[in-house]
């Protein structure tokens, strides 16, 4: 069986491929796989028919219980026989069908079979997740054959359409199983159907199944997608909208049935809703002037009746069942061919526009014929005999209100009568002008194939035996119970063929007095429909997904930031409030010093967010920093006060340098309205943080790993700092990523700076004119730097080498190695910064990232740990004594990289601008 | 060992100083970046299988045990992680080399791709809070430079919006450092799963939400997801490609890691966290549905998504996040192939604008295949990775009865086929609305619809989501394991402190 | 960790939020530094005070706990970087804008404002009810 798949796999994708170079014979090797389907399963028939299903399994995903496991039972068999059957004689119409040639028909022949493929798997799946699987492919396969015409609006829409209603029919399938494969502890149908659990969620999860099935077999409310799917080419009409594809839901009815029919909410529903759909499409299909619309409401129908036979699982409705879905199969495919054959010749469908069928149509005539008498239920016909064991089935009552459902089948079965009539009436061009068409008669190749399927009609109706054992087999394989079947022509005068006869009188009484009641038929018409319900839920959709979207993505970076914020201080206090455990009140201020530097920090904070200059905004915020620094000190973080101090100053330097650009006033244009939010959303803010750090400080209950660093620090860190200690040794890593983070950040600056400078056409080279810099120029100023600089420079290195023993370290060593260079900047402008060195920044930047990482990998190579450390002692002139770390040679590469930032900075800002000001 | 912990992170670092290095010689930093990140996802999988076979592995860097030191740790979960992002980094760089634009005319390219890969995997492998803070900074701060590159102006404004928020995010993530340290003095991971256990509730379930909200805003949860369609269809393709495939993930990855491991079973904020994922797949497809920009389409898929993994995690059974880290992996390599795929289309079709853009399953019919194959993996169609994924997800839900965020999960995906299936018929059924002016599809010379370089990474992906499907029963199987762990941190807890 | 300190911290979280939430970009750095310093009070303010922690002057009791700092120096100089390329970013907006207003997300604006620039409409050809 997992051949035959894969072969369908193979065939479909090589076509699809080929496109249009798999030319006029493609048709005929699309014909293989279902051929050797068909083989198999005559060959298997024997067995499987007798009641020995043959199995194959293959594990996918055991862990969830879904596996490729497949099962030819006597029930997939009828519908395997459907579908190889029907897909041999499809593809050969098709050959005749299609012009020929073009990539559109390769993709349609490759879909087809592909199309196949899936539906083999969904009715040989032994999984119900499987079946799922398959049963999502079929909806798919379709959805790109109903649209393959895709330049045809409309059958774009249909295959929308169809797919999000059977999409959705997929996803309550797939709950129902997952809740029904909970509650059974197993996927596998065959056990859930042998032992069938029970519970409300697996009530609700059959609920589920019938949504998804009646979604697939185009129940109402869900059957408009399909006469809307009419929109595809015939041959996919054929196949998938009348033999196949829309049985799969009546399909796992009828697999499920037997099992759960007992289940309170299972035959109301199959029932109600399959009359309901049979009696209402039935109407419908009598006002349709286009013969495949009419056919389309016809499979509506019909299907309704299936779904009631099979849904009410008792074994004489189940028999009745696979009857009905081996007569439909055949007089439908018949009549859709017709219908093909008759819009290729004509180019027209509707009945009002066509004229009787000259010489030369004899054949397609009696083809129309007969399949429309089958559908009818004509005796002679195979129709007949499957309406004949409905009635009886049905009548025999095994149910509650047997008389009530049997009454209105027989309704149903008028309805299915007048409008066959009516097709054939509308079908041989009575219904049009009255006039011998003009139309070419179809070549015999093209008949052949629906011949064929009349042929069979007429044999299986006058000697049904022949499929006793089919629909038997199929019928005892969903309930062992059932006896032997015979089908047969004449039973002698009982009730059922009374009902027929009744049926038949009924339909022809419909089609004549069709003119009287038309108006009844318009009224129904107006009634809101599935197609209404349709497209009324898909605007609305669309509709509220553009409000909400444009409520909540309002792409203003304030709300965001604000809703954030929000967010984060509501659910962090919620959760400290609601949860408890107060810690109490901590002491009140630390030291003397501590009130200064705060005051100082709110104070400055303050101003720096009030004033409406951006310059002395930048200045004020650099006093906050200072003030910081402070605060460090108090603390007693040394290096911290350090580092914060030449950053501070470099970052003042840096917004100097940018605003200098900038117009030197906000203006301040806010609604007071967003004054109250934003100060709402602040204090907030600031209450939570409070709340947090009081809860946070007093929890405290275990000692800080801190201390063994202390400790270990000079004997084993070989430095009396520290934090540099554990900034380049005990932390090494994190300040890798520190340095990464610089290089990154070097690197983006540079290209902003410089994005799009080449093709604004100016020369980089050409001196900088800056008289803001130009004014600054002073002799002495030059003069006084250039004396400055080196000590600095000095300076910077001094502290990089005793970094590890007190204050420094390699960090606060390159940023005072950058404000050296930012003195010369001053000074001379960024020319003098060129000038400085031949080494490029870049150069710079990478040399100290290398020379970090690779202290880093080093040890790697030795077996050791990354970052491990390696200790030299020596003396060195000018610094005296010093251990040599290689956390110092770390160091070294830290400092270049802070060195490196600076000088591509400089390069960055520095710069005049290549644009014209405005 | 203690050389495949640190490697992946090591690496890409000198491989980018290098690049620095190599300035302007784009071959040679070509060369470097890719043999690297060769290197890199072949330790990975060694890693993996070392992992899986002999549980959780540690190394202390500069040889500082931990709580000393710095700890790296990998699990299954993180190993299986460090595959697929060392994969997808692969990938997109081949594919930027081959894509006309950013990589070409940036010489930080190179570099700045390396530093985000070496962020990305240091996420991942640290056993530390604070080294996963500085992780991310290397991460986005190599994102901001990328997101930007080129400077244009829709770039300097998402880019903004990008790096403001991330800053935020950033700031929340030190203040809860600090916290985390003021109350239990430590910020390895390890210990402070045996610390916050005697936290006073209040603080310990304020802790587990901070949390949440500062992985939440990378992670793109609602509502703290609105930066993410606003700035990843601005960058260039392969950008945007990597961005939706990895970073959101280490988000997700640091929420799961971080609930799971620092805070004990029975403490979690189970309720906020299902209706967190509920509401972020919901509004997340909405505005899918809402988008004329197939990118902007992908790009707000990626939110409803992210739902799915946080809908996983909720659950807190092994099912449950078991599904979550399959379903991780599946929409890592499907949403990178589906954004690389959509670069192709922006390449051969000239916009990203489907009212732009029509017909094209007929103009370029490979790309149409490889939009497909990714499309129909996400919406979960079988037998591609999201098949199974999501039916994970959904029986783990019923499992735990949790039935309201299930029906929200299958209306979800209901809607993401929805909003997909729109991206497909305007793109590649039916005519434009507004062509793009003499555009020639697919260019001249380019018969499959873009450059070769371009075209083989997507189709890998393509090629990868269809394999994962395949090959769905080991990796669940691996994803049940990681789960078990993630569920039990024991083994994590003693491999790191001993 | 005293009031006084949290105070602090929460003052400084304050402005930097109300800052935060305004469109110019000067503002919103300004802002992004001060909520930074409020972290790093806090951070700082995580461990025990005390004298610089050099070891060799004086008994180790009453150092102050290295760890918070050295977090927070790292802190503080990542945020330095990111700073400048923010920095940047402004001043490129500067050059392209000639102002470093934040703007609105332009596609936000329009499906806020006109919905969804329609794909196609799919019931606009779809399959209507059949007249008689």
């Amino acid at each position: 069986m997992i051949a035959l798949l894969v072969a369908h796999l193979v065939v479909g994708l090589g076509l699809i491929a080929a496109g249009s170079r798999a030319g006029r014979g493609a048709p005929w090797i699309a014909a293989l796989p279902s051929a050797a389907t068909l083989v198999w399963l005559i060959a298997q028939a024997g067995g499987v028919l007798g009641g020995e299903p043959v199995t194959q399994g293959v594990a996918w995903v055991p862990a969830l219980g879904v596996d490729l496991d497949l099962r030819l039972d006597g029930y997939a068999a009828l519908f395997v026989l459907l579908i190889a059957g029907i897909g041999v004689l499809v593809f050969a119409y098709s050959a005749c069908y299609l012009p020929g040639g073009g990539a559109g028909e390769g993709r349609l022949l490759g879909l087809l079979v592909l199309f196949a493929g899936s539906m083999l798997g969904l009715v040989l799946s032994d999984n119900l997740v499987l079946l799922f699987g398959f049963w999502e492919l079929t909806s798919l396969t379709s959805f790109l054959l109903i649209g393959n015409d895709h330049s045809n609006a409309a059958a774009r829409a249909a295959a929308l359409q169809a797919l999000l209603v059977t999409g959705l029919g997929g996803l309550a399938l797939l709950a129902g199983v997952v809740l029904i494969g909970q509650a059974a502890g197993t996927f596998s149908l065959s056990a859930v159907v042998a032992d069938p659990p029970g519970g409300t969620t697996v009530t609700v999860g059959l609920a589920l199944v019938l949504v998804g099935a009646f979604s697939k077999s185009a129940i109402y409310p869900f059957h408009a997608w399909l006469p809307a799917a009419m929109a595809a080419s015939t041959p996919v009409s054929i196949y998938l909208h009348s033999a196949t594809m829309v049985k799969a839901g009546v399909y796992l009815i009828g697999r499920l049935a037997p099992a759960f029919d007992t289940v309170w909410l299972w035959r109301p529903l199959v029932v109600e809703f399959g009359l309901l759909t049979m009696l209402a499409a039935g109407l419908r299909a009598l006002r349709q002037h286009d013969l495949k619309r009419l056919l389309a409401f016809g499979t509506v129908s019909q299907l309704g009746f299936m779904v009631v036979l099979l849904g009410l699982g008792t074994r004489a409705t189940l028999v009745a069942g696979c009857a009905l879905v081996l007569a439909h199969g055949l007089f439908k495919a018949a009549l859709f061919m017709v219908v093909g054959i008759i819009e290729h010749q004509a180019g027209t469908r509707d009945v009002r526009r066509l004229a009787r069928w000259g010489p030369g149509w004899g054949l397609t005539i009696a083809v129309t014929v007969v399949s429309a008498a089958s559908m009818a239920g004509v005796p002679l016909t195979f129709g007949f005999i499957a309406k004949e064991e409905d009635f009886a089935a049905l009548a025999d009552g095994a149910f509650s209100y047997a008389g009530l459902v049997l009454a209105l089948v027989v309704a149903g079965s008028m309805l299915t009568a007048a409008y066959s009539l009516w097709f054939a009436w509308g079908a041989l061009g009575r219904a049009g002008p009255d006039h011998a068409s003009d139309a070419l008669a179809p070549a015999a190749s093209l008949v052949a194939p629906a011949a064929v399927l009349a042929a069979l009609t007429v044999v299986l109706g006058i000697a049904p035996a022949v499929v006793d054992r089919w629909a038997g087999g199929a019928a005892r394989a969903l309930d062992p119970a059932v006896g032997p079947v015979h089908l047969a022509l004449w039973h002698g005068v009982n009730l059922p063929l009374a009902l027929s006869a009744l049926a038949l009188a009924g339909g022809l009484a419909l089609f004549l007095g069709r003119a009287r009641i038309a108006p009844v038929l318009a009224w129904g018409g107006r009634l809101p429909s599935g197609a209404d319900a349709y497209h009324w839920a898909l605007a609305a959709l669309n509709r509220g997904a553009d409000r909400l979207t444009g409520l909540v993505q309002n792409g203003s970076l304030p709300t965001y930031a604000g809703v954030i914020l929000t967010t984060a201080a509501l659910l962090t206090t919620g959760a400290l409030v609601a949860g408890g455990g107060w810690p109490g009140w901590p002491a009140l201020v630390g030291s003397a010093g501590h009130v200064a530097v705060c005051v100082a920090l709110v104070v400055t904070a303050v101003a720096a967010g009030a004033v409406h200059r951006r310059f002395s905004a930048a200045l004020l915020l650099g006093a906050t920093g200072y003030a910081m620094a402070g605060l460090f000190v108090v603390q007693g973080g040394a290096d911290l006060a350090l580092t914060q101090v030449a950053i501070e100053t470099l970052t003042t330097v840096l917004f100097v340098l940018v605003l200098r650009r900038l117009p030197d006033r906000f203006e301040p244009r806010v609604r007071p309205g967003r004054r109250v939010v934003r100060a709402s959303v602040a204090v907030a803010v600031g209450l939570t943080v409070f709340g947090l750090a009081l809860t946070a400080g007093g929890s405290r209950t275990e000692a800080p790993v801190s201390g063994e660093m202390v400790e270990r620090a000079v004997p084993d860190g070989g430095g009396r700092n520290v934090v540099n200690v554990i900034l380049v040794d005990f932390r090494g890593f994190d300040t890798l990523g520190e340095i990464t983070v610089l290089t990154a950040a070097a690197i983006g600056s540079v290209a902003l700076a410089r994005a799009g400078r080449r093709h604004r056409g100016r020369d980089p080279a050409e001196p900088a004119a800056d008289e803001a810099l130009e004014v600054r120029r002073l002799v002495v100023v030059d003069v006084a730097v250039r004396l400055v600089f080196p000590a600095v420079l000095v300076g910077s290195l001094y502290l990089l080498f005793v970094g590890h023993n007190q204050p420094g370290g390699g960090f606060v060593g390159g940023i005072v190695a950058g404000a050296a260079v930012a003195l010369r900047y001053v000074a001379g402008g960024i020319d003098d910064v060129r000038s400085l060195s031949r080494a490029r920044p870049w150069t710079v930047l990478g040399a100290g990232l290398l020379v970090s990482a690779v202290t880093a990998a080093v040890p790697l190579l030795f077996g050791g740990e990354v970052l491990e450390g390696a200790l030299v002692e020596g003396d060195l002139p000018l610094l005296g004594h010093i251990k040599l770390t290689s956390a110092l040679a770390f160091d070294v590469g830290v400092y270049l990289v802070v060195l490196g930032l600076v000088l591509m900075v400089f390069e960055s800002f520095g710069d005049e601008p290549r644009v014209p000001a405005p | 060992m203690n050389a495949l912990l640190s490697l992946p992170v090591l690496l890409p670092l000198l491989g980018a100083a290098l690049s620095v290095l190599a300035g302007r010689s784009r071959p040679l930093q070509r060369a470097i970046a890719l043999t690297t990140l060769t290197a890199v996802a072949v330790l990975a999988v060694v890693l993996l299988v070392e992992v899986d076979h002999h549980g959780p592995a540690s190394t202390a860097a500069g040889g500082w045990p931990a709580p000393l030191g710095i700890a790296l740790v990998a699990d299954r979960f993180s190993a299986i992680m460090l595959v697929v992002a060392a994969l997808m980094l692969l990938a997109v760089l081949v594919y930027a080399i081959g894509q006309p634009g950013a990589e070409r005319n940036h010489v930080g390219f190179q570099s700045v791709y390396l530093i985000l890969a070496a962020g990305v995997a240091a996420a991942f492998l640290t056993g530390d809070l604070f080294t996963l803070f500085v992780a991310i900074e290397m991460m986005l701060t190599a994102s901001y430079v990328l997101l930007t590159l080129g400077g244009r102006l829709d770039q300097v404004r998402s880019g903004m919006t990008y790096v403001v928020i991330s800053l935020l995010a950033s700031v929340l993530f030190v203040t809860l450092l600090a916290v985390v340290y003021a109350s239990t003095g430590t910020v390895n991971m390890a210990q402070l799963s045996l610390r916050i256990a005697d936290l006073p509730d209040g603080l310990r379930s304020a802790l587990a939400v901070l949390m949440l909200v500062v992985f939440g805003i990378k992670a793109a949860i609602f509502p703290l997801f609105f930066w993410l369609p606003d700035s990843y269809p601005t960058a260039p393709s392969p950008v945007t490609a990597i961005f939706a495939g990895l970073l959101t993930k280490v988000g997700v990855y640091a929420i799961i890691r971080t609930q799971t491991l620092l805070f004990p079973a029975g403490t979690h904020p189970v309720t906020l966290l299902l209706v967190l994922a509920g509401a972020t797949m919901l509004v997340g497809v909405l505005g899918a549905i809402a988008q004329g920009d197939f990118k902007r389409v992908l790009s707000f898929q990626i939110v409803s998504h992210i739902g799915y993994m946080i809908m996983g995690l909720a659950l807190f059974s092994v099912a449950g996040l078991a599904a979550a880290v399959l379903y991780t992996v599946h929409h890592i390599v499907a949403k990178t192939g589906l954004f690389l795929t959509g670069g192709l289309i922006e390449h051969a079709g000239g916009s990203s604008r489907m009212a732009r853009l029509g017909g094209m399953v007929r103009t370029a019919p490979v790309i149409a295949v490889l939009f497909l194959v990714s499309a129909l993996s996400l919406v979960g169609v079988p037998p591609l990775s999201g098949f199974i994924a999501k039916f994970a997800l959904v029986d783990a839900a019923a499992a735990r009865s949790s039935y309201v965020i299930l029906a929200v999960s299958l209306v979800v995906s209901l809607l993401t086929l929805y909003s997909l299936m729109k991206v497909w018929i305007a793109v590649f059924w039916s005519p434009a609305r507004d062509p793009v002016p003499d555009a020639v599809v697919p260019r001249p010379g380019e018969p499959l619809g873009g450059p070769l370089l371009m075209v083989a990474p997507t189709a890998a992906l393509a090629a990868l989501t269809l394999a994962i499907g395949l090959a769905a029963g080991p990796i669940y199987d691996y994803s049940v394991r990681a789960a078990a762990d993630l569920l039990d941190p024991s083994a994590y807890v003693t491999e790191v402190l001993g | 960790m005293t009031v006084l300190l949290a105070a602090t911290a929460a003052a400084l979280f304050g402005i930097g939020t109300y800052l935060v939430l305004q469109r110019k970009l000067s503002r919103i750095i300004i802002g992004i530094a001060l909520l930074g310093h409020g972290a790093n009070v806090l951070m700082v303010s995580s461990g025990t005070r005390g004298r610089a922690p050099l070891i060799g002057n004086g008994p180790t009791e009453d150092l102050a706990d290295p760890l918070p700092q050295a977090l927070a120096l790292t802190a503080i100089v990542i945020s330095f970087g990111v700073t400048a390329l923010l920095l940047a970013l402004a001043y490129r907006s500067w050059l392209l804008t000639h102002d470093d207003e934040v703007q609105d997300d332009v596609e936000d604006r329009d499906v806020a404002l006109h919905g969804a620039p329609d794909v196609e409409l799919d019931d606009e050809n779809a399959d209507r009810e059949d007249v008689p």
